[in-house]
């Protein structure tokens, strides 16, 4: 154990940097940005929350964050439960390929969807060959969602997988043995089991979906707006502080409530 | 111990006709079609794409097309001479570093004094050193623009330093702190209680306990800060790109297959680091920490 006298002098420097060039700006900018009065900016914001335009950028950003968190989660549990529980010499190799793409640029793995959607993509190609009109695939919905799923999949499978890990296998047997199906124990033993894994996944994909800027930016351009690519916009473009403080306003509470959710749901799984 | 040894039935007890013989349980890692089909489409949504840029690059034509005319290495002779994409390499590598290093500065200590101490509002302590996680990148990039570039007329790098040094905080005291963790802290106490003085005991105890962890987190700082887009995004000046801005910036100019080959040879890059990092540290290591 560390004395009073020490452990303040290995924290105090850190804390001084986080306070002063981090949590000071951050809260200047959402309350006071320089030159506009916090009046303006609850002002910005009330207009936001009541224009259409803005209310479907929001109401977009939470919609394809939802989605992508859903199919993150249906695509990311089995492959961490086959490589938990596989024996493999291959699962090694298998978990090393899904954690790989976190230490990849997000441009790189986003320039990927690109070539595939793209006008001369790969997937038009092959619609305009089987006599087809190809359809707009780029600059759609569809196209930011597959290209946060691919971003947020490997962070959805190390964490779903670090949960299913810690479950003792021997419990699936059991419950096998006594005569439950696969699907059962699936949904009956390992899923509750592994939930405050499952729901640290969920947060980490929510969060990161509704706030990543590059892939709505190549993906959806100005069609598809999200919150950030707006404030991205607001900030650089128009120069509207105002309302670039007033989306950022949006996306900090959205993504506090949702971690603050989700640390209340872990607590009480985590007791009962 | 499984099932199938609590099934068994006990050496030398006869068999009884009339029960019924032990269910025999197959392993749960047999075939599973559907949650094998799901992770087939989980693999391909993050692989395919990737493969694509990798065809794209050798591609022998002006623009992106499938299938390529030629093939041929022109690309990668294009982006290797592009001057703003190789002047923006050194500068993502210069910030990389020099950002990793503050953020261990910092981190590490905090990391040790969160694991080895307590007190009052520690709690609170810990949620201000991994806050930068959880408030989106883009308003900690606006933030920094207007109050240092805008407010105090800093220079770009500097301001680009700042914010990715606190982006960079939370992986410093997670990563180190989760193997300080499973460190047994009586290993100290017993180096003290043999009279080593507080700093032999950081240097000889202490430190080669923290190795794999710091390792870890400077790895990982390092491709965070490299990668970084939105903070980069924002704090970019005219005389400083970073890597990944400059390429976005290419994308929106020109649709040839330049983008690819840069893309490509970052890949090659991050495969030589994995290794790297699997050999010094596994990636169990350096992932597993984040999701403490």
């Amino acid at each position: 154990m560390l004395s009073k006298k020490s452990s303040l002098l290995l924290l105090g420097p850190g804390l001084l940097f986080i306070l002063i060039g981090f949590c000071l700006p951050a809260l200047m900018l959402l309350l006071a940005p320089p030159g506009i009065s916090s009046g303006q900016v609850f002002a910005r914001l009330g207009r936001m929350l009541q224009d259409p335009y803005d209310l479907t950028i929001i109401g977009r950003t939470m919609g394809l964050g939802l989605l992508v968190t859903v199919l993150c989660l249906a695509l990311g549990f089995p492959i961490a439960l086959l490589l938990a529980r596989s024996t493999s010499r291959w699962s090694g190799m298998l978990l090393a390929l899904a954690i790989f793409p976190l230490l990849l640029s997000n441009v790189v793995r986003t320039y990927g969807w690109l070539v595939l959607l793209g006008q001369n993509g790969v997937i038009g190609q092959v619609i305009s060959a089987m006599g087809l009109p190809a359809p707009q695939l780029l600059y759609t919905e569809s196209a930011i969602v597959l290209g946060l799923l691919q971003l947020f999949l490997p962070l959805a499978i190390v964490s779903c997988y670090s949960a299913v890990a810690q479950v003792d296998a021997g419990l699936d047997d059991a419950a096998r043995g006594l005569g439950a199906s696969r699907t059962r124990v699936l949904w009956t033993v390992t899923l509750p089991l592994s939930l405050p894994g499952v729901i640290v996944a969920a947060t980490l994909v929510f969060a990161g979906s509704t706030t990543a800027y590059t892939t709505p930016y190549l993906l959806g351009g100005s069609n598809q707006r999200m919150l950030a690519t707006q404030l991205f916009n607001y900030s650089t473009v128009s120069i509207d502080w105002s309302a670039a403080s007033a989306v950022a306003m949006i996306m900090t509470v959205l993504v506090f409530a949702v971690s603050a959710v989700s640390a209340a749901v872990g607590k009480k799984g985590r007791i009962s | 111990m499984t099932i199938r040894t609590v099934l068994r039935l006990p050496a030398g007890q006869p068999e009884n006709p009339k029960m019924t013989p032990p269910r025999t349980v197959q392993p749960t890692t047999g075939r599973r079609p559907v949650l094998g089909a799901l992770a087939i489409i989980g693999y391909m949504v993050m692989i395919v794409p990737i493969l694509f840029v990798v065809a794209a690059a050798f591609s022998g034509g002006d623009s992106l097309q499938f299938p390529p005319e030629s093939f041929s290495l022109k690309w990668f002779a294009a982006a290797a001479s592009y001057k703003p994409f190789m002047t923006a390499l050194v500068s993502s590598a210069q910030l990389a570093v020099l950002a990793t290093v503050l953020a261990l500065i910092i981190g590490v200590p905090a990391a040790l004094a969160l694991q080895r101490s307590t007190f009052a509002g520690k709690g609170w302590v810990q949620g201000l050193f991994l806050s930068p996680l959880i408030v989106p990148e883009l308003v900690v990039g606006l933030a920094l623009y207007q109050q240092l570039i805008a407010g105090l007329g800093t220079a770009t790098f500097t301001a680009l330093l700042v914010g990715h040094t606190a982006l960079l905080i939370p992986y410093a005291v997670r990563v180190t702190g989760a193997s300080l963790a499973l460190a047994d802290p009586f290993v100290e106490e017993a180096a003290r209680g043999l009279g080593a003085r507080p700093f032999k005991v950081f240097t000889s105890v202490t430190l080669p306990l923290l190795r794999p962890g710091i390792v870890s987190a400077a790895l990982l700082s390092f491709v965070t800060s490299f990668n970084n887009v939105p903070l980069s995004l924002l704090l970019q000046g005219r005389t400083f790109n970073t890597l990944p801005v400059s390429m976005l910036d290419y994308v929106q100019k020109s649709y040839d297959p330049m983008i690819a080959a840069m893309s490509t040879l970052i890949l090659a890059a991050t495969i030589v680091f994995a290794f790297i990092a699997e050999r010094t540290v596994g990636f169990a290591t350096i992932f597993g920490g984040i999701n403490k």
